[in-house]
């Protein structure tokens, strides 16, 4: 068998490896337009199909085919309408080299590129209109952020419990994704706590407590626990976010006259009906109803309480205020109109700032800002007070952009940013005085996010830059092209002393081996664009006694020379690509769920909105909140 | 008796809160108290079980003793635990097989955090569906966790990570627990000493049982009620993932209304000290260390748990140690592909691990209980999930263990078992020991021989 093979699939490799740089060179750094269609057309059949015949025939062909998944079926075409779940496993277990099991031979990695570039190619003809699906968010507990706001925004006291929570556990990027946030023992016991503590803080200020006890009893008995009723309703109703029912008000009633009846004071008893609501599962989680079986399909739109919680959550990280619920009560926030007049009024309020906080903040990681210090020895300069500059510089950039709803493709490429005089002195801008920010044009070394010191610092190591997280951060978070992780047994470059040579000299290593150059070749020629800037993002022309060499060839056959030259390239040439990423990342902020295959429909739906606002950032997060996942729910069942 | 604290009283940052502690074990009140007898000998104190983990791996080198058995030489990174070495037993060749990729690609940080107590393989996602298996602390907890207030306490001086997926491709909720109540539920840890503080001491102490008890408790006890019975109503609403999020809440629930009830018991128990609540999270990662540390030896020794686990840092941290004039990342730092200078500088870290391991070790010791010390009565394991941080290979994996298990554990040796034995062995040996015992954990083939001589 092996004597049969081995020819057979050098020659493949040799054909591949070929092909495979065609189809990288073609589909990375062209625009969508020019990818040559016979190569994606014919990819499945001509390539992926010897491929799958080599590695994969031994076990997957025939009546017998493992796990059903029998290679005959695809001889013709991947048939990708009806099998697209499965081409999305083979295109993981492949990818994750689940698959060929261990003891067979396996596809080099050049091989498993090309593979990956025609299925994902494949999979990207999946026709939408055919087969529509919203997705289904998994009850989702408020994370830390939500619920220190809620807190404020139901009781306006000024207290955040959640500071003394467990930190959230981060899934797809995010600290909000349902599925990855638990609720272990210890975090039940500091909801009651807070519960019991928010309920005393309120109750110890008159008139956030007159704001509680509404309603006035006349007289005794029936008209007291009318106003005792009426009181937890408009309190348990703004906490759960949707009306109570009666069957939640009475057992709520009962909890307190029970109380009352063991000798608790009123007021006593009514705080405690209070701290029930506080630790029911319809204020910690965002409860989201199945659909019923009459639901068509097994998909339902949500109804205007559930809209306002989701737009609420999404751009303030809070509960709605009263304008929301009174447009969820008329029934009107239903309607796409309302959504988007509502999302602009949203913007504007103090309380999208959560937006910067907890999108901007994990979306450019600003969030791991404070665990970074650079060693002191080598940078002086740098203390607290600038990493905090950095931090607001990025906050600010973030806002006007929002703001001042400027096209997405600033970050990249903006002339503008935001200084302080520690700012400006690290930058090297002359005549800004004093701690306040104020928008300045940059000198001509920078331009964008990426040159900004916050994204620079993050993504180097405390005593050196390190140009590979720095291009795998732009592939990441910028380019929406995750590197897949290195192989199995690859060791770390070693890293010898200047005197082999510059850090460019030493990374060669990664290019001289096929398996690591697939991915570093660009990954690395991104990060060493941004060598200019050093660990705590101070612009340099020489890193000890070798002068920086930021030039660079992108696939493509594009060259630049400087790192603005960098960045205007990636604006001009991987415009696509940026907005798919942003999309996606902050599609999957707002839902709090991963991205599914099926997603891609209504990530096209949103990026072909934006493109017609001209990339305005509005533009995006109106078509976020008016797109079918974030306004419909599926139920479990369906397949 | 503040003269049984000197060494916590005299920190300046420590001061306050004087709240009063039950202390089953002071020897002159052991036959008084109620509540903390061991389940096989009534009288005797009961045992604990500590775990400490620590990442990156560490310099095998300096790690390994060179002689077996009885009498052998401390090593650089262990001479910091001169004083109890005859309490140790340094255990060489044991295997974390689940750590290793096995298919799944990169991610060995994540992984050695997950497997370290669980001996499960981490199902790769950086999303939805976590899957672990239960780590063997928790594993105990569950078997024999009621006989004091809280079953267990997880400790650690790092939070999880604030953003991005932590290990090529794993949930952030694999590198920052060790501890997992079941294969998708981690336990989530403390970080500020302060909140531990509180947390264990902080409720009714018996000074608090007065009149209005009684009401208090059944008071909450309603609360639990009625937001149990809104949970059983959700559940059958709602399907997939969102049950099982439910039931994590309702589980959380149940181990609060069981320790409502054991509040009532220790409410009755006698004898007290005082003892001052540390401010909160220190800056200082030395101070922050040792403040955890004499959380659990004060949780161990009020008998408020007897199962404990801390993680000195997160899965593939990356923090300084300028406090050791070791300026650079501890991640980067361990791959340190042989370099001597970084070799020097990462046995320095791991030395200094090893400093903050013999303090709670000479703590533990320091406190008699009976004719013996807390340490003697309990079993402590220290360890990474990684053996060498460069390789990041998953066999010989540096672990020890301290303290004799209640005179069940022959220490002041170093053993050395045949390659590829899984770590999980020596956890079946411990939970035998906790009156716990399973049929297997992890990857478990059997038990440990040769614990006792």
């Amino acid at each position: 068998m092996n004597n049969r093979v081995t020819p057979l699939k050098t020659e493949l490799v040799i054909r591949t490896v070929t092909a495979c740089l065609t189809v990288l060179i073609s589909a990375s750094f062209a625009s969508a337009n020019d990818v040559p269609a016979p190569i994606m057309e014919h990819g499945f059949t001509k390539q992926a199909v010897p491929m799958f015949e080599m590695y994969c025939a031994d076990c997957h062909q025939g009546g017998a085919a493992e796990g059903g998944f029998d290679l005959d079926r695809y001889a013709k075409g991947s048939q990708i309408q009806t099998e697209f779940e499965t081409w999305e496993k083979v295109l993981r277990v492949v990818t994750e080299r689940q698959m060929p099991p261990k003891d067979a031979d396996q596809p080099s990695e050049v091989e498993l590129q090309e593979l990956r570039t025609i299925l994902q190619a494949e999979l990207a003809t999946f026709d939408c209109e055919a087969n529509a699906r919203p997705g289904r968010v998994t009850l989702r507990r408020l994370n830390r952020a939500e619920y220190n706001n809620t807190v404020r925004d139901l009781l306006g006291v000024d207290y955040r419990p959640a500071d003394e929570f467990p930190s959230d556990d981060v899934g797809n990027g995010f600290d909000n994704i349902g599925d990855v946030l638990v609720i272990p023992p210890l975090l039940m016991e500091k909801y009651l706590a807070a519960a019991e503590q928010i309920v005393e803080r309120t109750f110890a200020n008159e008139e956030l407590k007159k704001k509680i006890l509404v309603h006035k009893a006349e007289g005794e008995g029936v008209e007291l626990l009318e106003a005792v009723r009426k009181n937890i309703d408009g309190f348990a109703s703004r906490a759960f976010r949707r009306p109570a029912t009666d069957e939640e008000l009475t057992r709520l009633l009962g909890l307190m006259v029970n109380a009352y009846q063991q000798g608790a004071e009123p007021e006593e008893a009514f705080k405690l009906g209070m701290q029930a609501v506080l630790a029911s599962p319809h204020f910690i989680f965002r409860v989201e109803l199945d659909p019923t079986e009459e639901d068509a399909d097994g998909i339902r739109e949500l109804n205007g309480y559930e809209i306002a919680s989701r737009l609420s959550y999404f751009l303030w990280s809070s509960m709605p205020d009263e304008e929301l619920f009174a447009l969820a009560k008329s029934g009107e926030l239903t309607q796409t109109t309302t959504i988007q007049t509502q999302v602009r009024r949203m913007l504007a309020d103090p309380k999208s700032k959560a937006l910067t906080e907890n999108f901007a903040g994990q979306w450019l990681q600003l969030r791991n800002l404070n665990q970074i210090s650079p060693n002191p020895e080598q940078f002086p300069s740098f203390n607290a007070e600038l990493r905090d500059a950095m931090r607001t510089e990025t906050e600010l950039f973030f806002e006007s952009i929002l703001h001042e709803n400027r096209s997405i493709l600033d970050f990249l490429t903006a002339d503008f940013s935001h200084v302080n005089e520690t700012l400006a002195k690290h930058y090297g801008l002359e005549g800004i005085e004093g701690n306040e920010f104020r928008r300045v044009s940059l000198n001509a070394d920078r331009r964008g996010v990426l040159t900004q010191a916050s994204i620079l610092l993050i993504t180097s190591n405390p005593t050196r830059t390190s140009p590979v997280k720095r291009g795998k951060w732009i592939l990441d978070n910028i380019l929406g092209e995750p590197p897949p992780p290195p192989p199995e047994g690859v060791e770390e470059l070693v890293e010898a002393e200047q005197a082999l040579g510059s850090l460019r000299e030493r990374m060669e290593e990664h290019r001289e081996n096929e398996s690591c150059a697939v991915c570093h070749r660009k990954m690395d020629t991104l990060g060493f664009g941004l060598e200019n800037f050093d660990v705590i993002g101070s612009w340099r022309n020489a890193d000890g006694k070798f002068a920086i060499d930021a030039s660079g060839t992108l696939p493509g056959a594009v060259s630049f020379k400087t790192p603005v030259e960098l960045m205007e390239l990636l604006a001009e040439r991987k415009s696509q690509e940026f907005s798919r990423c942003l999309t996606e990342k902050m599609l999957t902020y707002a839902l709090g769920r991963g991205l599914e295959s099926y997603d891609r429909c209504a990530v096209n739906v949103i990026l072909a909105e934006l493109q017609e606002k001209g990339y305005r950032f509005r533009g995006l997060i109106e078509a976020i909140a008016i797109s079918e996942p974030f306004l419909k729910r599926e139920g479990k069942g369906k397949p | 008796m503040m003269s049984k604290q000197p060494q916590l009283t005299r920190r300046n940052m420590l001061r306050g809160m004087g709240v009063s502690l039950a202390l089953p074990w002071m020897e002159s009140l052991s036959s008084a108290s109620s509540m903390s007898r061991h389940l096989s000998q009534p009288d005797a104190p009961p045992l604990r079980m500590g775990f400490v983990f620590v990442p990156n791996g560490v310099h095998l080198q300096d790690w390994t003793p060179k002689a077996e058995g009885f009498g052998f030489e401390l090593p650089y990174i262990l001479e910091p635990l001169q004083a109890v070495k005859d309490d140790l037993l340094v255990l060489s060749g044991l295997t974390h097989d689940k750590g290793r990729a096995n298919g799944d690609g990169a991610g060995d940080h994540a992984r050695s955090a997950s497997v370290f107590l669980t001996g499960a393989q981490p199902r790769k996602t950086a999303g939805s569906n976590i899957r672990s298996g239960i780590s063997v602390d928790q594993a105990a907890a569950q078997a024999v966790g009621r006989a004091t207030k809280f079953a267990s306490i997880e400790l650690g001086c790092e939070r999880g990570r604030g953003a991005g997926n932590c290990d090529s491709g794993y949930s952030c909720a694999y590198s920052s627990n060790i501890s997992w109540a079941g294969e998708s539920t981690p336990v989530g840890k403390e970080t500020n000493p302060r909140a531990v503080f509180e947390r264990l001491f902080g409720g009714d102490s018996p000074a608090q049982v007065e009149k209005g008890y009684a009401r208090r408790q059944a008071m909450k006890k309603s609360v639990l009620d009625f937001i149990t019975e809104d949970t059983r109503k959700l559940q059958k609403q709602l399907g997939g993932n969102d049950q099982q999020k439910l039931e994590e809440y309702l589980n959380g629930v149940r181990e609060i209304e069981r320790r409502l009830e054991s509040n009532d018991k220790i409410a009755a128990s006698n004898g007290e000290f005082e003892y001052n609540g540390p401010d909160g999270e220190p800056k200082d990662y030395r101070e922050h260390l040792r403040l955890m540390a004499d959380m659990m030896v004060l949780a161990f020794q009020s008998d408020t748990t007897r199962i404990a686990t801390y993680m000195f840092a997160n899965a593939g941290s990356n923090r300084n140690y300028r406090n050791i004039e070791v300026p650079d990342g501890h991640h980067d730092l361990s791959h340190h592909g042989g370099n001597a200078e970084k070799l020097a500088k990462i046995r320095k870290i791991n030395r200094f691990h090893v400093e903050q391991l013999a303090y709670l070790l000479g703590r533990l010791k320091s406190i008699r209980e009976g004719e013996s010390t807390l340490l003697d009565n309990s079993m402590i394991v220290y360890g990474s999930g990684l053996s060498d941080g460069n390789r990041h290979n998953n066999e010989n994996l540096p672990v020890l263990m301290a303290g004799s298990g209640r005179g069940s554990i022959t220490t002041g040796r170093h053993l050395r078992f045949p390659e590829e034995t899984p770590m999980c062995n020596l956890f079946m040996s411990m939970l035998d020991r906790m009156g716990a015992p399973v049929d297997f954990i992890g990857d478990s083939t059997g038990r440990l021989h040769g614990l006792e001589v």
